[in-house]
């Protein structure tokens, strides 16, 4: 615990650390002025591909569309936001050469590396959580509160979800949503135990996303059969929570895949961090 | 500075060695370290003493052999052991963007809990109280080397181990680290294992050395034992030289090598160095300077017998 709080302390202390919290509210604000200054354009946009089968009422343009809309975002840049921090953690030890003094106390490696990767999960989750708030309280602030319409093109269905139910629907999508984010965490924390600088992890990790992101949306035979195996293929699956019915099965299974590829990439960190000579 | 000096090992190594890809950096090192001492690990650059360290600091794996400190094998009882262990190794770094406070904090409760007039004094006694609370990157070299030091002294270890703790430090500097460890070692019983390229710093420091090059462990023992085993070359300015030559001619320890000037050049036998001094003034000859000539390279080739290169 001790060790954990001390990791806080650190990455709380480095104001690269608030580049991320800053860009995402830069981000969230322009969107959502920018989308208040053309609602009247977005609406007649989003209510032309079904005007003709539907009659909707109501405030469609609401805060919690808005939320979702940007949470769309999140595999691009929210994963850039994450590897700031993530990459950085263990390899900028072994820049500024602060590695060897933390390495001879007596605290093992094991528990070293476990603090710095919980506290890469715990600044990833605060990320998401942030964003998840300025997006929603904004959004209700500038657009107010409705029912949430959810138009699935891929399937060809529109999803009406009631405005008491969003909430916790949205809750549900932000949980799934930090769970997906901690994947490109871990992998930017494996990348930076193999590094002595925070460059090549930060590049890496998104390397790694952009390509798998493309492989899997490749419309091709060979790339879709690629897709299964590809974790940003489950990224999404936040996205099931605001689905009808909720897809629970589904959900699980991403969850399952995204938690056994956290497992895994922590234990290659784990284990070439206690294994690794520190010759820097 | 030998008050505390016993015959108690603290560190010992057995057959430690360390092999990067084909080369030994280290090879076959037995290295016993008693509870008092003030141990050099003496070699040129690149012999393998950093990667000594880092062995028994725990930062690389040995290839091959063991070390016991405190009568513990490290590897079984790393807490046990280094929680009595603190050091620096090649040079101090810190997290620059807090405070040399905060930097003790952290890493003084990574051992146990500091209180904060621990730490207070521990920058006291390196003269750092005045910039406890400004962060780190307004430090200058020496600044940081002394809050290495403040950091090590921090969780009362009863061992420290310094890599080179002088390097890149202003004469004054050098002075007064040289002066702190002198001072750990005599007045709290701190046993110190420092490692130097430096033979004055062994000389003015330590107790009992160690030489090591290309990895291999040449010569072990006290300082007093090692230095003076061969015959010292001095440089002598004294006025008149010629009845200076004359005298000396006639010692039977003393060979004169050169003398030009108001300089000569000799070699005195182990243990004379001061006998020749007060041999000179009492026959009324004038000693305007008296140093010593031994390089690093010079005792190696010494206890090599010339068959080391460095």
């Amino acid at each position: 615990m001790k060790l954990f709080w001390f990791e806080t302390y650190k990455i709380l202390s480095r104001w690269r650390t608030y580049i991320s919290f800053g860009f995402i509210a830069l981000i969230v604000i322009m969107t959502e002025v920018v989308m208040k200054l053309s609602a009247h354009e977005i609406l007649s946009r989003m209510m032309r591909s079904f005007q003709k089968d539907f009659l909707i009422f109501g405030n469609v343009l609401n805060g919690w569309f808005i939320t979702a809309f940007i949470m769309n975002s999140l595999h691009i840049h929210i994963p850039f936001f994450i590897t700031l921090v993530a990459g950085d953690i263990v390899s900028n030890e072994a820049t500024s050469g602060t590695v060897r003094l933390l390495l001879i106390r007596p605290p093992s490696r094991s528990k070293i590396i476990t603090a710095k990767y919980l506290t890469t999960l715990f600044y990833t989750t605060g990320l998401v959580i942030f964003l998840g708030l300025i997006c929603i309280s904004l959004g209700l602030l500038l657009f107010g509160n409705g029912d949430l319409i959810m138009n699935y093109t891929t399937k060809f269905h529109l999803v009406f979800i009631p405005e008491a139910e969003v909430p916790l629907r949205m809750l549900l999508a932000f949980a799934a949503a930090v769970w997906s984010m901690t994947v490109v965490a871990s992998l930017a924390f494996l990348f930076s135990t193999l590094a002595e600088n925070s460059i090549g992890p930060i590049i890496g990790t998104m390397a790694v996303v952009i390509v798998f992101l493309v492989v899997g949306n490749f419309p091709f035979d060979f790339f879709r059969m690629l897709s299964p195996y590809l974790f940003t293929t489950y990224m999404v699956f936040w996205q099931r929570f605001l689905d009808d019915p909720i897809p629970w099965q589904e959900i699980v299974k991403s969850a399952v895949i995204l938690g056994l590829h956290n497992i895994g990439l922590f234990l290659i960190a784990f284990s070439v961090f206690n294994r690794k000579d520190i010759t820097s | 500075m030998e008050a505390y000096l016993t015959k108690e090992v603290v560190l010992r190594t057995h057959g430690l060695s360390k092999k990067f890809g084909k080369r030994w950096a280290a090879k076959d090192l037995n290295l016993e370290v008693y509870r008092g001492d003030v141990f050099c690990f003496l070699g040129p650059n690149g012999a393998g003493k950093s990667t000594t360290i880092r062995m028994i600091l725990t930062l690389l794996t040995p290839s091959a052999g063991s070390i016991e400190i405190f009568g513990m094998d490290l590897h079984k009882h790393r807490r046990a052991v280094l929680s009595r262990v603190c050091g620096i190794v090649e040079k101090a770094d810190f997290y620059l963007y807090l405070s040399a406070y905060k930097n003790l904090e952290i890493l003084g409760s990574m051992t146990r809990r500091v209180q904060k007039e621990e730490i207070m004094e521990a920058l006291g006694m390196v003269g750092l109280t005045s910039r406890a609370f400004e962060k780190v990157k307004t430090f200058s070299h020496g600044m940081k080397q002394r809050l290495g030091i403040a950091q090590a002294l921090l969780t009362k270890p009863q061992l420290i181990i310094l890599d080179e703790p002088t390097t890149g430090l202003d004469p004054q500097g050098m002075k007064e680290v040289r002066g702190l460890i002198k001072e750990l070692a005599s007045e709290r019983g701190i046993t110190i294992f420092l490692s130097s390229h430096l033979l004055s710093e062994v000389e003015l420091v330590a107790t009992r050395m160690a030489v090591i090059n290309r990895g291999e462990l040449i010569a072990q023992g006290f300082v007093s034992d090692l230095l003076d085993k061969e015959p010292m070359e001095y440089s002598i300015q004294v006025s008149p030289l010629d009845s200076a030559v004359e005298l000396l001619a006639k010692l039977t320890w003393v060979e004169i090598l050169a003398a030009e000037g108001d300089k000569i050049e000799l070699r005195v036998e182990p243990g004379h160095a001061s006998e020749l001094n007060r041999f000179l003034v009492s026959n009324h000859i004038e000693v305007l300077s008296f140093y010593p000539h031994r390089t690093l390279e010079d005792f190696f080739l010494k206890i090599t017998k010339g068959t080391s290169e460095i």
